[in-house]
């Protein structure tokens, strides 16, 4: 780009060490939180002392904190459904349609159980959560795995598939919660039946199990990724594909592979949400709201430059952010979807971010054109 | 030899000319107040080995390139290329070393594109008509409504030159345009670039490595040498020898000793292979040979003539469509790529860096790429980096790869040392097959010679190798066996004795064949 | 059932503007997976400006301005940063549906404006689209500035050496194209279904992308196939005109999505592949430096 006599242009930048990747994601949250303050400027009080109390809900307060780590966890499991197969260069994008998956998949075990009906299990509790916490996992995973074939064997864009999917699966959910569906609660009030009492997720401390799930998840998926084969494979398949099969890695039982380890985070974080925590315990009517916040873990993934350690802090910031919002949305009187919002700033920084990490801008004065007529005998060498 | 036609040499201002053309690129000098003289009506070669800036010259000559110095004058008037368009416009055009043509278009429309005419809505059968009558003038014939993808190298090159002209260019810029083309089809593009020059008045520019054309058909010759000027001269007053230490600047033993083998056992037997290319076309007809342990056989051919498909195939990365490959006795032919690394057979594909290698990876993880199966460095799924790490460091070593450290990413090698990083670790696996596709392609004449002098050891070590090269010198200095390659077949299967380079270079071009039979 | 049909020809508009838009992005070489947020924030937008100054040219005018806006911000970082298009594509998109959740908010409901005259029975805009089909399908392979488009996508270098601006056709393209988008999301929120709710076009915006895909990038195979997914649509929308009482309306929602993984598996299979493979622009969705 040419301006008068200066020259703007952008060059890639040369180096590129661990730790700048690890760097930039701090300039990327920090322009998160300067563009989600823009949100609070409509607000009754000052728009200063509404992020104040954006966060203070979100981390001082312990209702609020616990609403926080509740939404975290479930934004983990997200981010690792979809930065497995980000890894591996392939796009996950049916978060929502995973997620869906692994909730109808949980609430079927009650159901098949009829224990709906009856207050006592046949089951032991313990062995009937396990079977939902299994079920679930293995519907995502099912789920994905569809995307993973479709894109392992015949290349077919696994954006498309996915995002298909998701809306499949939403219609899906809304047949069997709805108008007489199977899982319809018995109030009809358009949302599924209750989870009897005993079939509560287990707490630690009022933390769903789940937790623990996830904080080891994390952990495990960075060694993967470092230290082992696996994850050697998976990067390289990610990087260029074509030295992958001449490595002789497996590109078929690769991609099919991160698609099914997604998938299954994803119907675990299902799972979570619906039947592991305090307060919701059924599908509700509005379940395509937790489906939308899914994609929050599309972000998350990719500010933390695919490490699974490092967007957990990330996630839980984000939790809070959008939990915060949406309080400050009633308490202040904003505008509806304020977290939705938040959704699309936060991409806006990611981006803005991935700019700065990729390049530089270059300032460069351009000498003036001088035309002089020069005599162009042939020297003689 | 030639002698210099019409044309005003030594007397008023040249056609085009350059002066003080410096460029930079990350790292690299490329072009050094390089000054070039070129007059009306002749043609001017420019000659330089793999490297020398001759192509980085002619980008800048054409406006594909901006230089960081200098000036273009075009008449005596100072010019300013900032893209082709304007280069197009003064009647400069480049026929370039890598087909710049779309192949899914018709010869037609790539004709078409880009001519100052085709503002606005196409008059196909006008256009069509005028283009018929400028082949008939030239003598080309090739079907206007044939996909590029369809021609052969040859003709592809013609449908360049073709739209040049179409274009109305008075200066044709041909970069190394003979690279590809089989040495009967070189008879005659030498024979049309005269006539062009003589009867249509229009100006060449020839770049190249091979003297032999220099010779034919130049009026004048500018040597490049690492980026700058070192001779300028008479085509009719220079010699080979004389050209040659410009271009080389040392004398560089090119012959390689002959070492003595004991012929092994038989290793490699390959039945009828026949595959399908990218496009669905059969570009593999039926190949057999077979290959003992300690023998080179080299595949002569021009590129796009089945080479790439064969390599595929016995690699595991393209499914054959009929034939049998045997392995060491047992039938491999459907065997999985890793199943072939681990059996000991090695590949060195010709894309070297978008198969061969991964760029943001490092180099100890580039090493990986070939010993991640290898139960050595790959224990209960954990990664073994000090062993990677140690092995990499001692190919670094050995093959004299200019790296900073072995964690360097792999992208910050330049061409020949990342090669030398490949072939490295391909050989340090010890291959009892090893498969060398294109392995010195665009290599200075060092790393050439090291790598050539690689390949040799690994023969002597008792590896049977597949050789599969463009460049006749480098089959013929190395192989055992040689067959040329042409269109899917091979021609014959020569032992070195009578593999000489007329009858290889006919074969490649499908003269005539002699039975292939296996030796 | 006349009914049906002319529904199903509007809601065809509304994919095949979007899918025209597309079509001319990665004609050039350029991939836009976000092409539902384009549409989203159009529709928004020209939903918003439409009500609050009472002018349907304003709100169609905000629409363009809105796609045209987002495809050259698409556009910059696919050609001058040279950046991964299928990350910036779907930032937008998600860009774009969580911004206009929260901008069409206030907005909920119906438009509450004077509905646009139809001509001969149907929505003016349903001949617009037909127009610009044809003008697609003419300028593409017609002209000289089609052969520059389709040029730069199969292989850039050779357009470039020809003295053809890449950046500059990307560009224009991708400014369009994204018009295109725009305009598909404005006649959408204020001819077809004049009424704002979150999350209005459900998965159509990639439904569209597919039908790109499908269409072998020919406009005229386009119109087709988009012309078939507006009958499907409608019908998902409303079974019991053809098949009352089977099946819950939900499980209809989902069939159009169900019937497009099902084509996207039929034409990559090796069959079609080879034949629907050579159509693709060979350049698609890969940056182009010029060295």
């Amino acid at each position: 780009m040419r301006i008068g006599r200066y020259e703007l242009t952008f060059q890639p930048r040369p180096e590129r060490p661990g730790v700048h990747s690890a760097l930039t994601a701090i300039p990327a949250i920090l322009l998160a939180l300067a563009l989600s303050s823009l949100l609070f400027l409509p607000a009754d009080t000052g728009f200063l002392s509404a992020y104040r109390a954006v966060f203070s809900y979100a981390f001082a307060n312990p209702h609020g904190l616990q609403a926080t780590l509740y939404r975290a966890i479930f934004l983990w499991l997200c981010t690792f459904a979809f930065l497995i197969p980000l890894r591996a260069g392939l796009w996950n994008i049916g978060l929502p349609g995973q997620v869906y998956a692994g909730a109808l998949a949980a609430f079927a075990v009650p159901y098949a159980l009829r224990v709906n009906e009856f207050p006592a299990p046949p089951l032991p509790a313990g062995l009937v959560i396990l079977l939902m916490v299994l079920s679930a996992t293995i519907a995502g995973a099912a789920l994905a795995g569809l995307a993973g074939v479709l894109r392992a064997k015949l290349h077919v864009n696994e954006i498309l598939v996915t995002m298909m999917l998701n809306s499949i699966l939403f219609w899906l959910v809304a047949y069997m919660i709805k108008e007489g569906g199977p899982f319809m609660s018995l109030t009809g009030e358009g949302e599924s039946f209750n989870l009897p009492p005993p079939l509560y997720a287990p707490l630690l401390r009022d933390v769903p199990f789940t937790a623990l799930l996830a904080l080891a998840a994390a952990g495990l998926l960075d060694f993967l990724f470092a230290k082992t084969t696996l994850g050697y494979r998976i990067r390289v398949f990610g990087l260029n594909p074509a030295a992958a099969r001449y490595a002789g890695i497996n590109p078929v039982a690769l991609s099919l592979l991160v698609f099914l380890l997604g998938g299954a985070f994803a119907g675990l974080a299902g799972y979570h949400y619906f039947a592991a925590v305090p307060g919701v315990y059924k599908i509700p009517g509005n379940y395509g709201y937790y489906g939308d916040l899914a994609f929050y873990g599309i972000i998350c993934a990719l500010i933390a430059r695919g490490s699974a350690v490092g967007s957990v802090p990330i996630a839980l910031l984000f939790a809070g952010l959008s939990l915060g919002a949406r309080f400050a949305q009633g308490q202040f009187h904003l505008p509806f979807g304020v977290d939705y919002a938040l959704l699309g700033l936060l991409m806006m920084a990611f981006v803005a971010s991935h700019f700065l990490y990729q390049f530089r801008v270059v300032w460069r004065t351009v000498a003036a054109e001088a035309v002089p007529h020069v005599p162009t005998g042939i020297p003689e060498r | 030899m030639t002698s210099p036609p019409f044309g005003n040499h030594g007397r008023g201002e040249p056609l085009l000319a350059a002066r003080g053309i410096t460029k930079r690129f990350p790292g690299v000098l490329a072009l050094d107040r390089v000054d070039l003289d070129v007059e009306e009506g002749e043609i001017h070669a420019v000659l330089g080995q793999n490297g020398a800036g001759k192509t980085t010259l002619m980008n800048i000559l054409f406006g594909l390139l901006q230089p960081d110095e200098g000036q273009l004058y075009v008449r005596g008037q100072r010019v300013h290329f900032r893209s082709p368009h304007d280069a197009l416009a003064m009647g400069i055009s480049m026929v370039h070393q890598t087909r710049k043509l779309v192949p899914a278009h018709t010869v037609l429309e790539n004709i078409l594109l880009g001519h100052p005419g085709t503002r606005g809505f196409l008059n196909l059968r006008a256009i069509r008509r005028e283009v018929e009558e400028l082949c008939y003038r030239y003598g080309f014939t090739v079907d206007l409504g044939a996909k590029v993808w369809q021609l052969s190298e040859g003709e592809k090159q013609w449908v360049e030159i073709l739209k040049a002209l179409y274009g109305g260019a008075k200066v044709l810029i041909l970069d190394e345009p003979t690279s590809v083309l089989t040495p009967p089809e070189v008879k005659t593009l030498m024979v049309s670039l005269q006539a062009l020059v003589q009867d249509q008045g229009v100006t060449v520019i020839l770049v190249t490595h091979k003297l032999p054309i220099v010779t034919a058909i130049s009026h004048t010759v500018t040597v490049l040498r690492s980026g700058t000027v070192v001779a300028r001269l008479r085509t009719s007053e220079a010699t080979e020898q004389v050209l040659v230490q410009h271009m080389i600047g040392q004398d560089i033993a090119l012959s390689m000793a002959d070492l003595p083998v004991e012929k092994g056992r038989p290793l490699l037997r390959v039945e009828g292979l026949s595959a399908y290319n990218d496009k669905g076309v059969l570009s593999l007809r039926g190949v057999s040979f077979s290959l003992r342990e300690g023998e080179i056989l080299g595949i002569a051919g021009v590129t796009g003539n089945g080479q790439e498909e064969l390599a595929q195939v016995l690699a595991g990365l393209r499914p054959p469509a009929s034939g049998k490959v045997l392995f060491d006795g047992r039938d491999v032919t459907w065997l999985p790529p890793l199943d072939r690394w681990r059996r000991g057979i090695g590949y060195v594909p010709a894309e070297r860096y978008e198969v061969a290698s991964v760029l943001a990876l490092t180099l100890v993880e580039n090493t990986a790429l070939n010993f991640h199966f290898d139960p050595l460095f790959s224990r209960r799924g954990l990664f073994n980096h000090p062993g990677l790490e140690q092995v990499t460091r001692h190919i670094l070593l050995s093959y004299k790869v200019k790296a900073p450290h072995p964690y360097a990413q792999a992208r910050h090698l330049s061409g020949g040392n990342l090669q030398k990083l490949i072939l490295g670790r391909v050989l340090s696996r010890k291959p009892r097959l090893l498969i060398a596709h294109l392995p010195t392609q665009g290599l200075d004449v060092e790393a050439t010679a090291f790598l050539r002098g690689k390949l040799l050891e690994a023969k002597a070590k008792g590896a049977a190798v597949l050789l599969i090269s463009e460049d006749l010198d480098e089959i013929l200095s190395l192989s055992d066996w040689v067959a040329p390659i042409y269109e899917g077949r091979f021609a014959a299967i020569l032992p070195r004795e009578e593999a000489d380079a007329e009858t290889v270079g006919a074969m490649m071009a499908g003269l005539y064949r002699k039975e292939a039979g296996v030796p | 059932m006349w009914e049906l049909l002319v529904r199903s020809l509007e809601a065809s508009t509304i994919f095949l503007l979007a899918a025209l838009g597309e079509l001319l992005d990665q004609r050039s070489g350029i991939l836009n997976v976000g092409l539902e947020g384009l549409m989203l924030f159009g529709g928004t937008l020209a939903f918003i400006a439409a009500q609050t100054t009472g002018s349907y040219a304003l709100g169609f005018l905000a629409g363009l301005a809105i796609g045209g806006l987002l495809g050259l911000a698409h556009g910059f970082f696919s050609i001058t940063l040279r950046g991964d298009q299928v990350v910036s594509g779907m930032g937008l998109w998600i860009l774009s549906f969580g911004l206009t959740t929260y901008i069409g908010n206030p907005y909920t409901g119906p438009l509450g404006m004077p509905r646009i005259p139809s001509l001969l029975g149907l929505s003016p805009f349903v001949y617009l689209a037909f127009v610009l089909v044809a003008a697609a399908w003419l300028v593409l392979f017609r002209t000289g500035l089609g052969l520059a488009i389709r040029s730069v996508g199969e292989n850039p270098a050779a357009a470039e050496a020809s003295g053809i601006n890449v950046a500059l056709t990307r560009y224009l393209c991708v400014t369009l194209g994204g018009m295109l988008a725009g305009l598909s999301g404005a006649t959408y929120t204020l001819s077809y279904n004049p009424v704002w709710n979150y999350n209005f076009l459900m998965g159509w915006g990639f439904v569209s992308l597919a039908l790109v895909f499908f269409s072998m990038w020919n406009p005229w195979i386009l119109f087709a196939g988009a012309l078939i997914f507006g009958v499907m649509w409608q019908l998902s929308l409303s079974p019991e005109l053809l098949l009352p009482g089977i099946l819950s309306r939900y499980v209809w929602r989902a069939v159009p999505f169900a019937t497009t993984i099902v084509i996207l598996g039929l034409i990559s299979t090796p069959w079609f592949r080879t034949r629907w493979g050579l159509t693709k622009p060979e350049a698609l969705g890969q940056p182009y430096a010029k060295e």
